[in-house]
């Protein structure tokens, strides 16, 4: 809504870029490469063999020159995940923070308290899930997929905005969900938990002779959550001496359908989550179970890919999503509503050709409408609209990426994206070199660069008491350099050890005006942070698997030099998985440790470690797993640092729970 | 309004990217062709499977690996002639029907649809023959080894029961690295 549109400078940026790039093409040479005896090798050598073939151009992340995680479907079952956030908790420099509403992620040491998920990425099946209105991603029990349809998730760390854009700013979390296979129908499961917790799912997962792949799921969670919580900031006769009664209730519900057939698949979800705020945040009223927010999320989209023949590949797709937030907030026994609606559609295309004999080219564009981008605050009685901000925007990008492989050993990835959004523009690259000296050993060399755009939260929400607007906010940007070395150990074991510097510019930072005490966000604060991160996991025999990790991370706020708030220096993650008794049962045990971290007030929340077990038992008969985890086993009391809408300065977190479940596939 | 630059931008890159496509040059630079690797799975694979004595006429009866359903190794199988396994000669025959299958020990069958799987299951009866496939659900259906690729590598997930069904025994090193796949009947 009347947005200027910008100069095409970025056409005429992206001519000279193609242009390069061809350029580059042309300057291959086509030399005969002598490999290595494929006989000779061991089957454990020949699993670690990258090959190529007609069908091998993989969406997006897959040859990704990043630092890359990969948790699969197995993972999941065997260390009893039941979040997106329990995931991403085991994954080295990933830490977690819950403020009893939602989850937000912190990674290398940047997790700003009260900031939502803006700055992470979180894709399912290459579709954007982060919403239009508060860039945010969700992770907690609000991430509208159920876990169990979870096929494979790919962590990409590092900025990714040179392949997608906006919020791919730390990470890229792209969810892949399941396949149908063609020798399963249905599949049910049920758990119960503490907290008085329970889950059902039913699916429906076939693939049909003639190719059709369909599956189609619904789930329910109701949980009563903690039936009283204490906050000592309450402790007071007037707030029921600081106790909060059943106001940590957490539902949710969804659907996900995805159908697949000779190149097209279609895609759709809807999920609705609603949670009870039992601390009081925005200085509601405490101990009233009315305060909550509901979240729904849904959206549709079609694509179709095709091979063109050996060596390029096309796909298109088209995408509509809706948004819905709903918060209530009681004041005075009033209720307050807080109201956020976006809907948005577009479609994007992705051409990936192997030109010459050296090169993997990926050419995408992407455009999108932001039909509805709206927000609402309503005092119900009387009802007074102290807020009613109606907005549209559009963005359109271009982006390009190279492959180029320079020698037998050496890799040159090099990608570009425009991004116009007519109010703001933003061009981002990243450059990799990946040198494979000799086998088992792996060099990479990165510079990227990523953006985020403010958000109609930063930009828009104005509440007479609270909080005002600021219109003239730009994007923020991230600079990274990291140096990556991924070691084989043996047969068995690989190390991973990456080495990584960011400087963030003009930060989106909530402020307090002196001169009016609102909140108001602005591009003010850079943050400086260098880092080390090291894994080592493999096979310890036997069908064992592990892993460990430890996490240095030094973020400075780059004035001031001092610590952010909830940035721990210090974060260690051990994974241990194998059978027991018998090779039907499995047991899964984690820990994860991580350091103090400062709180708004100036204070420290302690370091802690939570460990959790989970024992896996299949073909107990046909067809038939049974589950049970103990989460926080050694009941660990820690907290996680609040942000500024709440009075508390740190939330307590869930102690000792316990989970039972089957699974039943028909 | 820039939308349109854009996709004359766009469309020239596609045209000129697609021109220098139609070149088809490529070599081994990333990584190895698919069917090589493949080959060498197969080769490899030999060396855990235990056939029962009565599979062989004699001592000098080769190890026959047949491939069914047309051949995707193309030249891929030449690394494999002059081997050896367990002291047997391996000998290659490319089945032109996947019904004919008389004394081949493993049987590669190449099958994107999986048309040909109930008829080579049907010619195979029970015998003692390593059934190789790379399609989805093919373990599932009988097949004893199914090829996949992650990320562009190769993995193999394996059909214990359909192993021990046709009296082959597999090594629990091979097991280790497979994906363990249950049969639906």
């Amino acid at each position: 809504m009347g947005y200027k549109s910008a100069p095409p400078k970025s056409a005429r940026l992206f001519i000279p870029v193609t242009a390069f790039f061809l350029l580059l093409h042309a300057l291959v040479f086509g030399d005969n490469i002598v490999l290595a005896d494929l006989t000779e090798m061991s089957i454990e050598e020949l699993m670690n063999v990258t090959v190529y073939g007609a069908s091998k151009f993989e969406q997006k992340t897959t040859e990704a020159p990043s630092s890359v995680s990969i948790i699969t479907s197995e993972d999941i079952k065997k260390y009893g995940y039941r979040t997106l956030s329990d995931i991403l908790k085991s994954q080295r420099s990933f830490y977690i923070t819950y403020d009893r509403n939602y989850s937000y992620v912190g990674v290398r040491g940047f997790g700003r308290s009260g900031d939502y998920n803006g700055r992470v990425l979180i894709l399912i099946d290459g579709h954007r899930t982060n919403d239009n209105v508060y860039d945010q991603g969700f992770i907690g029990t609000e991430f509208p997929l159920d876990v169990d349809l979870i096929e494979k998730i790919e962590i990409v760390r590092g900025p990714g905005s040179a392949l997608y854009g906006s919020n791919a700013f730390f990470a890229v979390i792209n969810v892949i969900t399941r396949k149908a296979g063609t020798t399963e129908w249905m599949e049910a499961s049920v758990d119960a938990g503490a907290l008085e917790t329970y889950k059902g799912r039913l699916s429906f997962v076939h693939e049909f002779n003639d190719g059709t792949g369909v599956l189609l799921s619904g789930s329910i969670m109701d949980s009563e959550g903690r039936s009283r919580l204490f906050f000592s900031e309450f402790d007071d006769p007037s707030t029921n001496d600081g106790i909060a009664e059943n106001a940590d209730y957490d539902r949710n519900h969804g659907f996900f359908l995805k159908l697949s057939r000779s190149g097209f698949t279609l895609e759709g979800l809807y999920a609705s989550r609603e949670k009870g705020i039992p601390t009081a945040s925005f200085e509601t009223d405490f101990n009233d179970s009315r305060n909550m927010t509901v979240d729904e999320r849904g959206y549709a989209y079609l694509r179709y890919e095709r091979q063109l023949g050996d060596n390029s590949q096309i796909m298109g797709r088209l995408f509509y999503d809706v948004y819905d937030y709903d918060g209530t907030y009681m004041y005075g026994g009033v209720t307050n509503k807080d109201l956020g609606k976006g809907t948005w559609w577009g479609g994007e295309t992705l051409y990936s050709v192997r030109p010459l004999d050296k090169h993997k080219l990926s050419l995408g564009a992407e455009y999108q409408v932001n039909s509805k981008q709206d927000q609402k605050y309503d005092d119900q009685d009387p009802l007074t609209a102290d807020l009613d901000d109606r907005r549209d925007s559009r963005r359109l990008a271009v982006y390009l990426q190279d492959e180029f492989a320079v020698t037998e050993s050496l890799i040159f990835n090099a990608g570009l994206r425009h991004d116009n959004y007519y109010r703001f523009e933003s061009t981002n690259p990243r450059l990799a070199l990946i040198y494979s000296p000799f086998d088992g050993t792996v060099f990479k060399a990165i510079y990227g660069q990523a953006f985020r755009i403010p958000n109609s939260y930063e930009l828009y929400y104005e509440e007479a008491t609270t909080q005002k607007s600021n219109e003239d906010l730009g994007p923020e940007t991230i600079r990274t350099h990291e140096i990556i070395w991924e070691q084989s150990l043996g047969k068995n074991f690989n190390m991973t050890v990456d080495a990584f510097h960011y400087t963030i510019s003009d930060l989106i930072h909530q402020h307090s005006d002196p001169e009016d005490d609102l909140l108001v966000f602005m591009n003010s604060n850079d943050i400086e942070t260098d880092g080390v991160e090291l894994e080592i996991g493999g096979n310890l025999g036997d069908r064992a698997e592990g892993r460990v990790s430890y996490t240095y991370q030094n973020a400075k706020e780059a004035e001031e030099r001092t610590r952010p708030v909830n940035s721990p220096r210090h974060l260690a993650k051990l994974n241990l998985t194998a059978p027991v008794l018998d090779e039907n049962l499995i047991a899964g045990l984690e820990a994860q440790y991580t350091s103090k971290r400062e709180t708004l007030a100036g204070d420290q929340t302690d370091a802690f470690i939570v460990s959790n077990l989970t024992i896996l038992g299949r073909n107990l008969a046909r067809g038939l797993e049974l589950s049970g985890s103990i989460y926080n086993i050694f009941d660990k009391r820690y907290h996680d640092p609040s942000g500024d809408e709440y009075v508390q300065d740190f939330i307590e977190q869930d102690g000792r729970a316990f989970r039972l479940k089957i699974t039943y596939v028909f | 309004m820039s939308f349109k630059k854009y996709s004359a931008v766009i469309a020239a890159a596609l045209i000129l990217i697609a021109g220098a496509g139609t070149q088809e040059v490529f070599s081994q630079v990333h990584g190895y062709e698919e069917y090589k690797v493949k080959a060498a799975f197969l080769y490899n694979f030999t060396k855990f499977i235990e056939w029962p004595a009565d599979s062989f006429e004699n001592a000098d009866t080769p190890l026959t690996l047949c491939i069914s359903g047309g051949n995707p190794f193309g030249d891929a199988l030449d690394s494999l002639k002059d081997k050896t396994v367990g002291g047997r000669r391996l000998s290659i025959r490319i089945v032109s029907r996947p019904e004919a299958t008389e004394g081949c020990h493993i049987v590669f069958s190449s099958d994107p649809d999986g048309k040909n799987l109930p008829a080579i299951l049907n010619s195979l009866k029970n015998r003692r023959v390593l059934l190789v496939g790379e399609m989805t659900g093919f373990a599932e259906a009988g097949g004893i080894i199914n090829f996949f690729i992650v990320d562009d590598k190769v993995r193999f997930e394996i059909n214990v029961e359909a192993a021990r069904r046709r009296g082959l025994g597999i090594s629990s090193q091979l097991l280790k690295l497979a994906r363990i796949v249950k049969e639906k009947n």
